[in-house]
């Protein structure tokens, strides 16, 4: 089957052109989406049956490239169009086509009677595309090819809803705005590649994996390499400074959100360190960057989302915070850690936003948490799977947000620093403090929307994607049980990763030991922490609002910071925005390209087409006149003939 | 003396011609039988074309010299990997024209002379199949008189306007001329050397001995013959006159076919007279007799300066064509001025691509034409609105003719580019690329009337039958493929590169 996993690609690319050429003479929304769903479907099928048969290989031939063609072979520049599978980006690929089959299915009900219907679904299929693309491509220009197509996906589908109204501004400026950052990551992104090629003269994953291994190479190189890289990760995984483009991502609909803005696409940045972790490795100054901006952006995306009103808004920067843990753990080494953290994460997060679209589907666009109240009545499918999600974000033992969380945790301290886990603790409290008022604003206490609205479950084809992505936020954790408790050895996930991240890990060299004893204290401390967090924030939030009201009030400063986002989008505006636009408007338009620009182009567009007059002018269509030139032609060259003689 | 077993054997090697030479004696007798329904007539045609293809990708490998005299090695008819490339493009051209023929309303009116116009046509292709394996300058000299006399006969097929007319009788004056000075170009060099076969010209210029100012005297008037044949300037003024004259399928195949083997002529003609050896890089020598390589480069720079900018004011849309074909013949003369083998494969390359994008513009102005009799710029206002399929496809034409990705126009510039730079010829690419940022004016132009224009009262919807149609996206998705995935071509090219010589 891994000799077919380009099939896993085609599929959703089928999918896509069906649905794009056809889809709006198609009009039954069934058909549409059953083909739209299936190519995904099909795509997980093929996607399961490589894994089984990776599996069934022995541990040194997991790593195997499937090659379709040479796709450029120019001036000395060899690029083969092919895929790698192994254990890493196996597991992505699981990730992808599972959840995304899900929201595909979800879908169908959610996007029920949408007049772009059949262009949702193909766009969602193009976004597999690009997605397999990006996380199979066995070297960076296949890499970035499904880089920037998942980019277009994610400004075509934030962008869906073109004609409406989005918080401020509308909608498309909203996409425009996830266009427009994720391009400055994009071009750290390509200084990254050129530099990769300069110093290893190969873009190929494992040419260049094996080179940056063995060759001597100066760490200021692989400082440049790994910093540029980072930067293009901090665009498309929303990271400090390039964050502020995923929480006005959520204009798009709320699968999107579920599946690119949540589950796939904001991960990518985190594949693509993990990828290339040997890099990375041999850079150890940026790796304390990532892990300190990883660290940074979990905490205070954490705190903004303590405030936000809008449901779908605390989810985005409970997103930002999540890929915030990831970078942690991709910082201090833990690479595997921070894909395990991926796929929890998936599941959980991309339940969390379905569940919320279900919500939103219920109270007839109402995003408001502070109109909510009492839906576990009414919708008790999506309470339940909506509660267990939080549960497991929040890190509660047991679900398998706590596996990953925990390990993650636990490697800030172990192969990081005591600042690192606390700060990390801290940010797990706030997660399942917000995470809790989010619940308990929406699910428990007095119903606070009028009378006209009816609320309701939403149909089976919305509530078994639920079903299922709860169960597998319950039991994806077992997967990677810490070694603590399942022996030495006994980290399933850890071990299936370890060939890929091996030599990344061997170059660090880190860790004196560290006791048991300390590993299960902090994780106590956490676990307890977070337990009361949650019972606080229920407490709060269902029986004493007053609280949470004179909270807010008597730290009214702190409380404005946080509900406008620390006035980052604010900061921009008048740093870099405004400025830019000011010396575009009165020094690039008004003297650089009115005068200069315009002169120059105008003055040259001018002269060549007087020249072309006068040369027009020689055609005059007399058959003697061609024969003269031609005569004085020759005589030209005659004499040029001799000449040189 | 030829003896007989030698032709005997030669005879082998020109398979695809005889079958070519048979399918027009078929046409003929088929025009007489069938007085009155001449509808099968295209269809033998396409039957005679695709055996005759079938005989060329049959001898795909082979490399030999037919037609030889006396015990020597070398004939006057070369059969190589090269030649083959240039008949699979010819062939290919010549079946896309015979499609294109039964969509042109001109060829429809004259639909009861249609025998003619395909054995004419065939007589074309044949004289061109020729002209890529001659190595002699007799059969040289045939080749191109059987391509010529034929083209003067098919631009003034139509005998429906004054323009029609007039074009075919300035081809005509115009060619003769320039047969003429080929002819005593050849004549001279017979008496210098004695011979008219190729190689044995190499043998005695490498040899010495021989008066080179008459030689290059000679080696100019040789030139000009060609050159007017792929419309080099100062040898191309007939170009646009007779492409505006030209029924458009015909213009279609001057544009293509023609120049093509023309340029292999001019190749084959260069490589094996005038190159000493080929070193291990593929560069190759010349002997150091005449300047080729100075000689191509201004005529190069001089052709494609004069195509675009004259193209530059035309609102004529088959004219601009002309002018544009004018321009890409500079294009790939640079090609051949680089005298290596990565410049013959980007030589190669271009051809094919142009072969595709050329035809596929020319058609779409051809089912234009039919239907607002016309192919003036200003009545494509809106049209790419009225009709979507076409305004689609001609844009995407006109985008890859400019060469920008991700069009395979863009990977044809892409790799005459790198064998100029490779080359080190920087100043030379470097003027190249203006004359491209020059001809994306005109062909955007086109596009701007298409699209950014109003619909206005001259504009009618033209909306294709489905044979049209699916001509028209045969034409279109290979543009797009080769623009993504372009490897084929090149390994197909890289397979060809062979030029027999000594």
């Amino acid at each position: 089957m891994i000799d077919y996993i380009y099939l896993t690609i085609l599929f959703p690319l089928a999918g896509f052109l069906i649905n794009g050429l056809f889809g709006s003479k198609i009009k039954n929304e069934k058909i549409i989406g059953i083909i739209g769903s299936s190519a995904v479907g099909l795509s997980f099928l093929f996607t399961i049956l490589s894994f089984i048969q990776l599996l069934n290989l022995p541990i040194d031939e997991r790593t195997r490239v499937v090659e379709l063609f040479t796709w450029l072979n120019v001036a000395g520049l060899n690029i083969k169009f092919a895929y790698l599978v192994d254990q890493l980006s196996i597991v992505m690929s699981l990730i992808v086509t599972g959840v995304g089959f899900l929201i595909h299915v979800y879908s169908i009900g959610y996007m029920h009677g949408d007049k772009g219907f059949w262009r949702f679904f193909a766009y969602l299929n193009l976004f597999i595309f690009a997605m397999m693309n990006l996380i199979l491509g066995d070297n960076f220009l296949v890499l970035f090819l499904g880089w920037e197509g998942v980019g277009l996906c994610s400004y075509l589908l934030i962008g869906f809803y073109y004609d409406r109204k989005f918080e401020k501004g509308t909608v498309p400026e909203a996409a425009k705005k996830a266009f427009i950052v994720n391009r400055i990551g994009d071009f750290g992104f390509l200084l990254g590649m050129f530099l990769i090629y300069q110093t290893f003269d190969s873009l190929n994953f494992l040419e260049v994996f094996s080179k940056a291994e063995y060759f001597p190479i100066s760490e200021t190189t692989f400082s440049f390499i790994a910093l540029f890289l980072f930067i293009g990760a901090t665009g498309k995984s929303a990271q400090i400074p390039l964050y502020v483009w995923l929480p006005d991502a959520m204009a798009g609909p709320t699968p999107v959100s579920a599946l690119i803005h949540a589950a796939t696409m904001v991960t990518a940045g985190v594949y693509m360190v993990a990828r290339a972790s040997i890099i990375f490795a041999s850079a150890p100054a940026i790796m304390t960057l990532v892990a300190v901006i990883g660290l940074l952006t979990a905490f205070f995306a954490a705190t903004i989302g303590l405030v936000q009103t809008d449901i779908k808004k605390v989810l985005a920067y409970s997103t930002v915070s999540q890929l915030g843990y990831m970078f942690l753990a991709a910082g201090v080494g833990a690479f595997g850690a921070a894909i395990f953290h991926v796929m929890t994460h998936a599941f959980f997060k991309a339940l969390l936003f379905l569940g919320a679209g279900s919500v939103i589907h219920a109270m007839h666009e109402q995003q408001d948490i502070r109109n909510y109240g009492n839906l576990k009545k009414y919708m008790p499918v999506t309470y339940l799977t909506f509660i267990i999600a939080a549960f497991a974000i929040a890190g509660v033992p047991g679900l398998s947000g706590f596996f990953s969380k925990d390990e993650i945790l636990w490697y800030s301290y172990s192969k990081g620093n005591l600042t690192f886990w606390i700060i990390g603790a801290l940010t797990a409290v706030i997660t399942a403090f917000y995470m809790f008022r989010l619940v308990s604003l929406t699910f428990f206490g007095k119903e606070r929307f009028g009378k006209d609205v009816h609320p309701h479950e939403s149909p089976k084809v919305m509530t078994i994607p639920l079903i299922v992505l709860a169960f597998l936020s319950i039991v994806g954790g077992y997967v990677g049980i810490p070694e603590i408790f399942s022996g030495e050895g006994g980290n399933a996930l850890k071990n299936w990763f370890k060939p890929i991240f091996a030599p990344a890990e061997a170059k660090l060299r880190t860790f004196g030991s560290h006791s048991h004893f300390e590993e299960l204290l902090l994780m106590g401390i956490s676990v307890a922490a977070a337990l009361s967090a949650i019972y606080f924030a229920y407490v709060v939030y269902t029986r004493k609002k007053e609280i949470a009201d004179k909270t807010a009030s008597s730290v009214k400063g702190l409380y404005n910071t946080l509900l406008n986002k620390y006035y980052v989008d604010e900061i921009y505006e008048s740093s870099v925005i405004k400025p830019i636009l000011i010396i575009s408007e009165k020094v690039l338009w008004k003297v650089t390209d009115n005068k200069l620009i315009d002169g120059i182009v105008n003055g040259s567009a001018k002269l060549i087409y007087y020249i072309s007059i006068i040369i027009r002018k020689m055609q005059t269509g007399v058959a003697q006149f061609y024969a003269l030139i031609m005569m004085i032609g020759i005589s030209v060259a005659l004499f040029w003939l001799i000449l040189t003689l | 003396m030829m003896d007989l077993s030698n032709i005997f054997n030669s005879i082998s090697f020109v398979i695809p011609e005889i079958a070519l030479s048979i399918t027009i004696v078929l046409t003929v007798l088929f025009d007489l039988i069938f007085d009155k329904d001449k509808k099968i007539i295209p269809y033998i045609v396409l039957v005679g074309l695709l055996v005759t293809g079938y005989f060329v990708f049959a001898q795909m490998d082979f490399a030999n010299f037919g037609f030889t005299v006396g015990d020597e090695k070398y004939g006057m008819f070369t059969l190589d990997g090269f030649s083959n490339y240039f008949k699979i493009i010819i062939l290919v051209t010549t079946i896309i024209i015979i499609f294109f023929s039964s969509h042109s309303n001109e060829i429809i009116k004259t639909f009861d002379r249609s025998g003619e116009y395909y054995a004419l046509l065939l007589g074309m292709a044949l004289g061109m199949m020729f002209m890529v394996s001659a190595s002699d300058l007799i059969l040289i000299y045939l080749s191109v008189e059987l391509l010529s006399l034929s083209s003067y006969v098919l631009t003034g097929f139509t005998k429906l306007s004054e323009r029609n007319a007039e074009a075919s009788l300035k081809y005509l004056i115009y060619g003769s001329v320039s047969s003429g000075l080929m002819l005593f170009g050849i004549s001279i060099v017979y008496g210098l050397t004695g011979t008219t076969n190729l190689y044995e010209l190499n043998t005695l210029l490498q040899a010495g001995s021989i008066n080179l100012t008459t030689l290059g005297f000679s080696l100019i008037l040789i030139f000009v013959g060609i050159g007017y044949k792929i419309s080099a300037a100062p040898f191309h003024f007939w170009t646009p006159d007779v492409y505006e004259g030209a029924p458009i399928s015909i213009t279609a195949y001057l544009s293509v076919a023609s120049k093509a083997a023309g340029f292999a002529l001019l190749i084959r003609f260069i490589k094996t007279s005038f190159v000493s050896y080929t070193d291990a890089s593929g560069n190759w020598h010349l002997l150091g007799i005449f300047d080729w390589q100075t000689l191509l480069i201004i005529i190069a720079i001089l052709t494609m300066t004069l195509g675009n900018f004259s193209a530059l004011s035309q609102s004529n849309l088959k004219r601009m064509l002309a002018y544009s074909s004018i321009a890409h013949a500079g294009y790939l003369l640079l090609g051949l001025a680089v005298l290596s083998d990565q410049g013959l494969l980007a030589v190669l390359i271009y051809f094919f691509i142009y072969m595709i994008m050329n035809l596929g513009a020319f058609f779409i102005v051809n089912l234009i034409a039919n239907k607002i009799n016309s192919e003036d710029i200003h009545d494509y206002d809106g049209i790419g609105y009225t009709s979507p399929l076409l305004g689609v496809s001609l844009a995407i034409f006109l985008v890859s003719l400019t060469g920008l990705p991700p069009t395979a126009g863009f990977i044809a510039k892409l790799y005459l580019f790198i064998a100029l730079v490779d080359a080190n010829m920087i100043t030379v690419a470097v003027i190249a690329l203006l004359n491209t940022v020059v001809s994306l004016y005109y062909y955007v132009r086109v596009l701007k009337h298409m699209y950014l224009n109003k619909a206005n009262e001259s504009t009618q919807a033209v909306i294709p039958t489905l044979q049209p149609r699916i001509i028209v996206l045969a034409l279109v998705i290979p543009v797009l493929l080769f623009g993504i995935y372009f490897t084929p071509i090149v390994s197909f090219a890289q397979n060809c590169l062979n030029i027999l010589t000594k």
